[in-house]
């Protein structure tokens, strides 16, 4: 008697035990890959150069925009913590879409979140010519103009560059990112829809 | 094949090998060992180039997670075709992503989290490098090299070096094999010429110098070592020769000198003949001369006695002249045929025990007369113990005759003293004899001849002092001959000692015959009784011997019976049972000898004493056969009555207590042999 009840025990925390371990499972894969694309944006950071004309001083950090929703929670913000590449630290900044423009042209790189998908030929078109890493979360988005979007392929984050619009914006991505990305073409120049 | 025992010429080519050889390999191996590490050196840090080459490509898609990129990074190790792995690990140690060389077998590589850098792991180099995109690491990169490089290169080393090491040995060979003759050359030289020297004997042949070194040295020095040989071998062969010369002519002289031997032998064989006629031309003299002086002297004595009882003075003093030449020439016939026996060899020693003291009593009182002449006193000191001495009594005597009358003679108004002693001298007893007197003494000068033959200390003293000067060459020859001594000391004007020492042992290696200890034979058995009166028979053919003896011994008391021969003798000697037999030993028909042999085979005559008298001086044969005395004629007569008296006396005290006479009578061994040496000692006193 004795022992059936603790055999019962132990399988009620075993279950209890595994289905805790599958939400938890479910949760993460959710968050990493946010994680993961973080890791990517800092990396980035570290292949992009920026004309000088890009920030105001030698030691002024990159600024990081999220337009739209935040989907990364903390995450990006402790990546990019206390890190520093050539003497620059990070600024992480969140912005909503309006047609104030001033806070998108003062960031280095703009994350344009996928609740943007509206939006995305007018951020381009705001930011034109700016030596700013545009970096979507949208599909298409480097066609439209974007330099940079993240992609999915075989369960694998991977991402497109649009070489055209990184010359447009006076920004040098090194070869060693180009290939690993998948290189797009721009569809229509003025972002129109090719209806 | 033992190395020490290899040709010389081997031994330098051997010698020139190895040490080009250990030369070549030393300093190819030295130059290829620092080639191929720092090869191996340079081979790592190629590796760890590519390693970083490698990591800086795959940085991003480390970084960007982007695997198939990765792969196709390292895949293009493809072309190095040493890299048999090459793997990158995430930060966490896991592997992102791995190429293996398609021919290789792939080892597992596990990342450890220490390992940086580079390591020969077995075969293999490994490089372990830090992946990093803009100096953050983003994982590892582990190359492993399986160094075909190397091993290719050291391959293609071995190769060289070991051709290199052939051909280079090849050469050294070659070279060596011309150099060595230029050692073993001469020494091969040298060594034909030394077989060909002791081959064939001949030392002309000289060895040829090549050069000035060490070897030429020693040819050199071989061939001085043969020039001297030659030298040495042909003066051993003139030597040779010489010796051949020499030895015939030493051959020669061997025979020479035997020829010259057996000359000498016949020599001295007709030396020998000659010396045998002179000894036998002696004995006959001898006795041809005693005959007549017998008769001289006795009748001269009885002419005296009888002269001197009828009063006339004035004859006596002519008849004791007559007495004393005649004595004086007998003593010289003596004492020449004494040294002639002594010279000949033939004087042997009659060795016998007797008492010392008896015999000095005796000689001293013989002496008395002798000593008083020349108003001379004479002292004797005899030792406590001088007990009995076993010499030959007579040579004693005669000894110390000679020497006291000597003494006597040579001292007037003086005193001559004679000490008796015993002395141990080297193991030995010896009986010292001293006689001091207080004479003229003897210089230096004459001491050194003075035992010499006919020599006195001076000429003149023959003609003053008289005598034969044979006493003390006689006494001297006594002396060695018992293995005694004899010294002088002397100082002119104050006397001469002479020291005599004898053996009290005396042993003979010449002794003539058996000891004869006839003292069983002595009167003392003459104990028969058959006549009151003492009768003394006498055996002579000579009618005046005869007579003289009658008539001396009738004057004694005693009553004499004479026999003219041997047989007549022994008739008698049966018929008158004598006391005492005087027997002559030369005469006709039936000798004394004879006479005397008989007389002992008889057993009712054996035990009557015989006194020899007689001109033949043959005591021991005399001892031998039986007699008790042996007198030498001229006889005497004062020794003849001693003897005499003595058996008379010994028969007398016999008759009634026979049995303790008989030991001390024995007792007297010089008792039988006392006149031996009257004959000669006592006309010479009396000179």
């Amino acid at each position: 008697m004795k022992k059936v009840g603790i055999l019962i025990v132990i399988i009620s925390l075993l279950s209890t035990m595994a289905l805790r371990s599958h939400a938890e499972g479910l949760e993460s894969s959710d968050s990493s890959e946010y994680l993961i694309k973080a890791g990517f944006i800092y990396n980035f950071a570290k292949l992009v150069e920026w004309p000088t004309t890009a920030f105001a001083q030698a030691d002024s950090p990159i600024v990081i925009g999220i337009l739209g929703d935040d989907p990364f929670g903390a995450t990006l913000d402790r990546i990019v913590a206390d890190k520093k590449i050539n003497g620059r630290g990070f600024a992480v900044k969140r912005l909503k879409w309006t047609k104030e423009l001033k806070d998108l042209r003062d960031c280095n790189i703009l994350f344009v979140s996928s609740s943007e998908k509206e939006h995305m030929d007018g951020v381009v078109d705001a930011i034109k010519w700016l030596p700013i890493l545009t970096i979507g979360d949208v599909p298409g988005f480097a066609r439209r103009g974007g330099i940079m979007n993240f992609t999915l392929e075989d369960n694998k984050i991977r991402f497109e560059v649009n070489v055209e619009a990184a010359k447009h914006a006076d920004l040098t991505i090194s070869s060693r990112l180009l290939t690993l990305a998948r290189i797009v073409q721009q569809v229509a120049a003025d972002g129109r829809k090719p209806e | 094949m033992n190395l020490k025992n290899l040709s010389i010429k081997r031994k330098l080519m051997l010698i020139t090998m190895l040490t080009s050889g250990v030369a070549v390999v030393l300093s190819s191996a030295g130059f290829l060992i620092y080639d191929l590490i720092s090869f191996r050196h340079s081979l790592s840090q190629d590796l760890v180039t590519q390693a970083d080459i490698i990591g800086y490509n795959s940085a991003a898609a480390m970084a960007f997670k982007d695997e198939s990129a990765a792969t196709v990074t390292l895949s293009a190790l493809q072309a190095k075709e040493d890299i048999v792995l090459a793997v990158l690990y995430t930060r966490d140690g896991k592997i992102f992503a791995q190429y293996s060389h398609p021919n290789s077998p792939r080892p597992s590589v596990s990342l450890a989290a220490e390992a940086r850098g580079y390591r020969f792991e077995g075969s293999y180099l490994e490089v372990f490098r830090d992946v990093t995109l803009n100096g953050e690491p983003v994982g590892t990169l582990f190359l492993q090299s399986d160094m075909r490089q190397w091993n290719s290169r050291a391959k293609r080393y071995a190769t060289i070096f070991l051709s290199f090491v052939l051909i280079s040995g090849f050469f050294a060979l070659l070279v060596s094999s011309k150099l060595q003759k230029l050692i073993s050359g001469p020494i091969l030289h040298l060594e034909d010429t030394m077989r060909m020297v002791s081959a064939t004997k001949s030392y002309e042949v000289r060895a040829t110098k090549f050069y000035g070194d060490e070897i030429g040295r020693l040819i050199d020095g071989f061939n001085t070592m043969l020039a001297e040989i030659q030298q040495r071998d042909t003066a051993l062969h003139h030597a040779n020769d010489e010796l051949k010369t020499r030895t015939l002519e030493l051959e020669g002289e061997i025979v020479r000198r035997k020829e010259m031997q057996k000359e000498l032998l016949n020599a001295k064989h007709a030396a020998e003949d000659a010396n045998r006629a002179k000894s036998a031309f002696l004995a006959n003299m001898s006795h041809e001369l005693r005959t007549p002086l017998n008769a001289i002297i006795g009748y001269s004595e009885m002419l005296e006695e009888e002269t001197h009882e009828l009063g006339k003075v004035e004859n006596v003093k002519d008849l004791q002249k007559i007495q004393g030449a005649g004595k004086h020439l007998l003593s010289l016939i003596n004492d020449v045929l004494d040294l002639s026996k002594i010279e000949a060899g033939r004087m042997g020693l009659h060795l016998e025990a007797f008492d010392i003291t008896q015999m000095i009593d005796e000689m001293v009182s013989t002496l008395h007369p002798a000593i008083s002449k020349n108003a001379n006193t004479i002292q004797v000191h005899l030792a406590n113990d001088l007990g009995v001495m076993r010499a030959d009594i007579t040579k004693v005597r005669q000894i110390l005759f000679n020497l006291l009358s000597n003494a006597s003679k040579f001292t007037d108004h003086g005193t001559i003293t004679l000490d008796v002693d015993k002395s141990t001298e080297e193991g030995k007893d010896w009986i010292k004899f001293r006689i001091a007197d207080t004479g003229i003494g003897i210089t230096a000068k004459q001491k050194a001849n003075l035992f010499q033959e006919f020599t006195q200390a001076d000429v003149s003293i023959a003609r003053k002092y008289g005598g034969t000067g044979l006493g003390l060459a006689i006494s001297y020859r006594y002396v060695r001959l018992m293995n005694g001594r004899i010294s002088v000391e002397s100082e002119p004007a104050h006397g001469s000692v002479f020291t005599v020492h004898i053996p009290s042992r005396v042993t003979a290696d010449v002794t003539e015959a058996a000891q004869t200890d006839k003292a069983g034979g002595s009167p003392a058995g003459a104990a028969a009784t058959k006549s009151d009166v003492d009768t003394v028979l006498v055996i002579d053919d000579d009618s005046t011997v005869r007579d003289l003896m009658s008539r001396f011994l009738t004057r004694l008391g005693f009553n004499v019976v004479a026999a003219s021969s041997g047989e007549e003798g022994l008739r008698l000697a049966r018929q008158v049972n004598p006391l005492v037999v005087t027997l002559d030993v030369i005469m006709p028909d039936c000798d004394g000898w004879a006479v005397l042999n008989k007389l002992k085979a008889d057993p009712e005559l054996s035990k009557i004493p015989v006194i020899m008298v007689t001109v033949v001086d043959n005591e021991s044969m005399g001892f031998e056969l039986g007699a008790s005395h042996y007198l030498i004629k001229p006889v005497d007569r004062d020794r003849l009555a001693v003897l005499i008296e003595k058996h008379r006396a010994a028969r007398s005290s016999a008759a009634t207590d026979a049995e303790v006479l008989a030991p001390s009578i024995r007792r007297d061994p010089s008792s039988k042999k006392e006149k031996g040496r009257l004959k000669g000692t006592l006309p010479r006193t009396m000179n």
